[in-house]
C-alpha cells in the first residue's frame, strides 16, 4: 500500500530536520523595535535573516530607525555593526552613550562594504548588523551574494538589515518602505518622539509570524 | 597480587620516535609521509644514507648505500640532509607529550625519552600511552611506546612494536629477542655467534660468572643488559618556561603554503607547552628572517590568553595570509608570551563577547579589508570642533547603560557626505534661495539658521569658523548646509 501523503511529508520534514537541525530554529524569533507601526505588523525584525529597508526618498529616516534599534541593542548589551559603505554615519549625532557597543567599518568601496558584511555576518558575538548601502552607485549586486549572505547570518542568528535607495535584495526576508521625509519642524522634536513617527510599510513578509509572537 | 589501581609498582615507559632526524625534517615540510626520503649523514660528495622512508626502501635503496647510488636505485628519491633546529624543535614535541603522562622524564638521548610512571595507576597506563603515540602522531612524530618495569626492559619494548608494547612477563619476552637488542660490542658478536648464542635468551641461560670470566667486563654487561632487571635512577629533565621557537629554511619560502605549514607544527608545540606549564598564551611575536637580511616583526596582543593552537593559528594566520614581504623568508622565530590561565566566572548580567577570539579574528579581517584606521567603536573628542570623532578597539565587556541624558538628542541624526559637496547658493536677503551640488539641487522651500560656530581661535593652524543652515528642498529632503571661508558646502542630509 503506498504511503499517504501526510505520512510521506511527516516523514520528509523529520528527514529535513534532521539534515539540517539549524534551519527553523530561529523561525519565528525576532528582534522588536520599539516602533509600534512595525511591531505590530511582523513582530520585529528577523533573527537569522535578513531585512531590507527601502529609503526611497531623501531624510526618510534610516538613520533615525538605526537611532532606535542602537538604543535598544544598547539596553539589552548586545553588539552591532555598521557596514558604512558611503560612510556617512554622523556619531555627534547620538548620545556618546548609545555608541558604546557599536562597531563602525567605514568602508571606502561597496565591494569592501559587502566583504566586510560577510565577514561580521558570520560571527556570533554581533547582535545586529547594519549595511547601509545608500550614497553609492549601486552597480548590480549578484543575487548569488544576497543568497550567501542570507546563509552566513542563519546560524549566527543575528539581525541583518540593509539599507538601500530602492529594493535590491532577493533572499530578504522582510522588505519594508520607508518613503516620508522629515520636515524643518523636526530638528526641536526629540529623536524618541520622531521615531514614533516613523510609517514603515511592509512590502514583503517571507516568514510566516508564530502565533507566540504574532500578537 | 596487586590491584589494577595499585600505583606503587615500578613502572616505566620509553616513547621513541624511529629514525628520529629524518621524521624531525619530515614534520617541517609539506612533502607528506607516503614519498621516498633518505637522510644523508652529512652534505658532503660521497656522504652515505642513514634513515630511509618505507617507500625508499620498497624502491631498493639500503642504508648506508651511497647517494649517487641511492638515486640511481629511486629516480624520485629525495635527500634530506639533518638540521639541528629541526631535531631540537622535535624533542621539544616529543618531551611535551612526555611531560603529559608524569613529570619524571628523561631525555634519554635523539628522539627517545624515558618516563618514570610511579604514581600513575596502573590501569591508566597503557591507554596514556596510546593517547601520547597519538599526539605526537598528530605533532608530526610517528613514534612507539613500551611499558615494562626498568627503563632498559622499556626501551627493548619500544623497539621492538609499532605502537604501544606492555612487558608483563619480562623473561618471555627477552628470550625472543636478538641479542643485538642489548647493543653487544663489535668485537663479541662472532664469539656469541659461535657460542650458538641468537637471543637474550640463549645468553641469559649461561651463568653469568662463566659468562664473564670468558667475555670479561664488556660480557659482563651484556649479560645484565641482557636479563633487564637493572633499575636505575633516571635523569629528570624538566619542562621550559620559555615558549619560543626558531627555524631557519633550507631553501627560501616564496608561498604561503609551507611558511603556514611550519609554523602550524611550532604553534601546536608550544600550545603543547602551555599545556603542560599550566598558562595561557596573551601575546604571539613573530619574526620571519627574510634573504634581503632585513625582517618582518609583527606583535599580536591577544583579546583574551588562550593555550590553544587553533586559536592561536587563526590568529597567527590571518596577518601571515594578508602579507607581502620584499623579499623571500628563509627562517622565522616564534613566541608567545604566558600567562597564567584565566580563571573566572562570569556575572550573570555581565555580557561579554561570546567568543572573543573569534571577535578578534573577525575585527583583524574586517581591517585588513578596510584599513585598521577606519574599524573600531567611535569617540566623540572632547571639542566642538565637527565631526571630530575617533575610532577606538571595542571595549570586551559592553558597559551597562548610563541614565538617559537630561537633554535628549532632538532632531533626526545627520548622514554625512564625506567630504562635503561643493555647492552653489542662490541667496535672497542672505536666506538661501536655490541650492546646487553635484548630486542634489532644487528650490530652498523652508530654511532655519544661521547657527554660528567658530572654534580653537587660539591655534592658527586648526583655528575653524562655519555658518549653519537647515535647509529643505524641492525633493523633500532636509539638507544641512554650511559655509565657511572656502564657500558652501553642502553638509550632510537629516536622516
Amino acid at each position: 500500500m503506498a504511503p499517504s501523503s501526510s505520512s510521506s511529508s511527516a516523514a520528509l520534514r523529520q528527514l529535513l530536520a534532521e539534515r539540517f537541525p539549524s534551519a527553523g530554529k530561529q523561525r519565528g524569533r525576532r528582534l522588536a523595535t520599539g516602533l509600534p507601526n512595525l511591531d505590530e505588523a511582523t513582530g520585529g525584525l528577523p533573527l537569522g535573516a535578513i531585512t531590507e529597508v527601502v529609503c526611497s526618498g531623501p531624510s526618510c529616516g534610516g538613520h533615525l530607525l538605526f537611532s532606535r534599534l542602537l538604543a535598544l541593542t544598547r539596553e539589552a548589551r548586545g553588539r552591532v555593526a555598521l557596514i558604512d559603505s558611503s560612510d556617512g554615519f554622523d556619531p555627534c549625532s547620538y548620545p556618546s552613550d548609545t555608541l558604546a557597543h557599536l562597531l563602525w567599518v567605514r568602508a571606502r568601496t561597496l565591494d569592501d562594504a559587502l566583504q566586510s558584511t560577510d565577514l561580521l555576518s558570520r560571527d556570533a558575538n554581533l547582535a545586529l548588523i547594519l549595511l547601509d548601502l545608500r550614497g553609492n552607485a549601486l552597480r548590480r549586486i549578484p543575487a548569488t551574494q544576497w543568497y550567501r549572505l542570507q546563509r552566513a547570518v542563519e546560524p549566527s542568528g543575528l539581525a541583518l538589515l540593509v539599507e538601500t535607495p530602492h529594493a535590491l535584495v532577493p533572499s530578504a526576508q522582510l522588505r519594508i518602505e520607508l518613503s516620508r521625509s522629515h520636515s524643518l519642524g523636526s530638528l526641536g522634536v526629540e529623536q524618541g518622539t520622531l521615531c514614533g513617527r516613523l510609517a514603515p510599510i511592509v512590502m514583503r513578509q517571507r516568514i510566516q509570524i508564530s502565533p507566540l509572537t504574532a500578537r | 597480587m596487586p590491584s589494577a589501581k595499585d600505583s606503587s609498582r615500578p613502572a616505566f615507559a620509553v616513547l621513541r620516535v624511529p629514525d628520529f632526524a629524518l621524521h624531525s625534517l619530515l614534520r617541517t615540510r609539506p612533502l607528506g609521509r607516503t614519498g621516498a626520503f633518505a637522510l644523508l649523514d652529512g652534505a658532503r660528495r660521497k656522504a652515505g644514507i642513514t634513515a630511509l622512508s618505507p617507500a625508499a626502501r620498497s624502491a631498493g635503496v639500503d642504508l648506508g648505500c651511497p647517494a649517487p647510488l641511492a638515486i640511481a636505485r629511486c629516480p624520485h628519491l629525495v635527500m634530506l640532509v639533518p638540521d639541528a633546529a629541526s631535531e631540537a624543535e622535535a624533542s621539544a614535541a616529543l618531551l611535551s607529550v612526555a611531560f603529559t603522562l608524569s613529570p619524571a622524564v628523561e631525555h634519554t638521548g635523539p628522539g627517545v625519552c624515558t618516563i618514570d610512571l610511579a604514581g600513575r595507576p596502573v590501569d591508566q597506563h597503557a591507554p596514556a600511552l596510546h593517547d601520547a603515540i597519538r599526539r605526537l602522531e598528530d605533532l608530526g612524530l610517528p613514534a612507539t611506546a613500551g611499558l615494562a618495569a626498568t627503563p632498559l626492559l622499556a626501551l627493548y619494548a619500544a623497539r621492538e612494536t609499532a605502537s604501544v608494547k606492555v612487558v608483563e612477563s619480562p623473561r618471555t619476552f627477552l628470550d625472543r629477542l636478538p641479542i643485538t637488542a642489548a647493543e653487544p660490542a663489535p668485537e663479541l658478536l662472532p664469539v656469541l655467534a659461535g657460542w650458538g648464542v641468537r637471543t637474550l635468551g640463549d645468553l641469559t641461560v649461561l651463568p653469568k660468572v662463566e659468562v664473564a670470566r670468558r667475555l670479561g667486563p664488556p660480557g659482563l654487561e651484556l649479560w645484565e643488559r641482557a636479563v633487564g632487571e637493572t633499575c636505575r635512577p633516571i635523569h629528570r629533565t624538566y619542562p621550559k618556561l620559555t615558549f619560543s621557537s626558531s627555524l631557519d629554511f633550507e631553501h627560501e619560502i616564496e608561498t604561503l603554503e609551507p611558511l603556514v605549514f611550519v609554523l602550524r607544527r611550532c604553534l601546536d608545540r608550544l600550545a603543547a607547552d602551555l599545556a603542560v606549564a599550566g598558562c595561557s598564551a596573551t601575546d604571539l611575536n613573530l619574526e620571519l628572517r627574510l634573504s634581503d637580511e632585513s625582517s618582518h616583526r609583527h606583535h599580536v596582543r591577544l583579546p583574551e590568553p588562550t593555550g590553544q593552537s587553533d586559536t592561536l593559528f587563526r590568529t597567527l594566520l590571518t596577518h601571515v595570509e594578508s602579507l607581502h614581504t620584499t623579499s623571500p623568508v628563509i627562517g622565522f622565530s616564534l613566541g608567545l608570551i604566558p600567562a597564567r590561565t584565566l580563571v573566572r566566572q562570569q556575572g550573570l548580567f555581565e555580557t561579554g563577547l561570546r567568543d572573543p577570539h573569534r571577535f578578534a579574528e573577525t575585527l583583524a579581517r574586517t581591517s585588513t579589508i578596510v584599513g585598521a584606521d577606519r574599524t573600531g567603536t567611535p569617540r566623540q573628542d572632547d571639542t566642538h570642533r565637527p565631526d571630530s570623532i575617533t575610532l577606538e578597539l571595542p571595549a570586551a565587556v559592553v558597559p551597562p547603560p548610563r541614565p538617559e541624558p537630561v537633554c535628549p538628542p532632538l532632531g533626526p541624526p545627520l548622514r554625512r557626505f564625506r567630504p562635503p559637496h561643493p555647492a552653489k547658493v542662490e541667496l535672497a536677503r542672505e536666506t538661501p534661495l536655490y541650492v546646487w551640488t553635484d548630486t542634489v539641487q532644487g528650490a530652498v522651500t523652508a530654511t532655519s539658521g544661521p547657527w554660528v560656530g567658530s572654534g580653537d581661535w587660539w591655534r592658527p593652524d586648526l583655528a575653524w569658523q562655519r555658518e549653519e543652515w537647515d535647509v529643505t528642498l524641492e525633493d523633500g529632503g532636509l539638507y544641512r548646509l554650511m559655509e565657511t571661508s572656502e564657500g558652501w558646502f553642502l553638509e550632510g542630509v537629516y536622516d
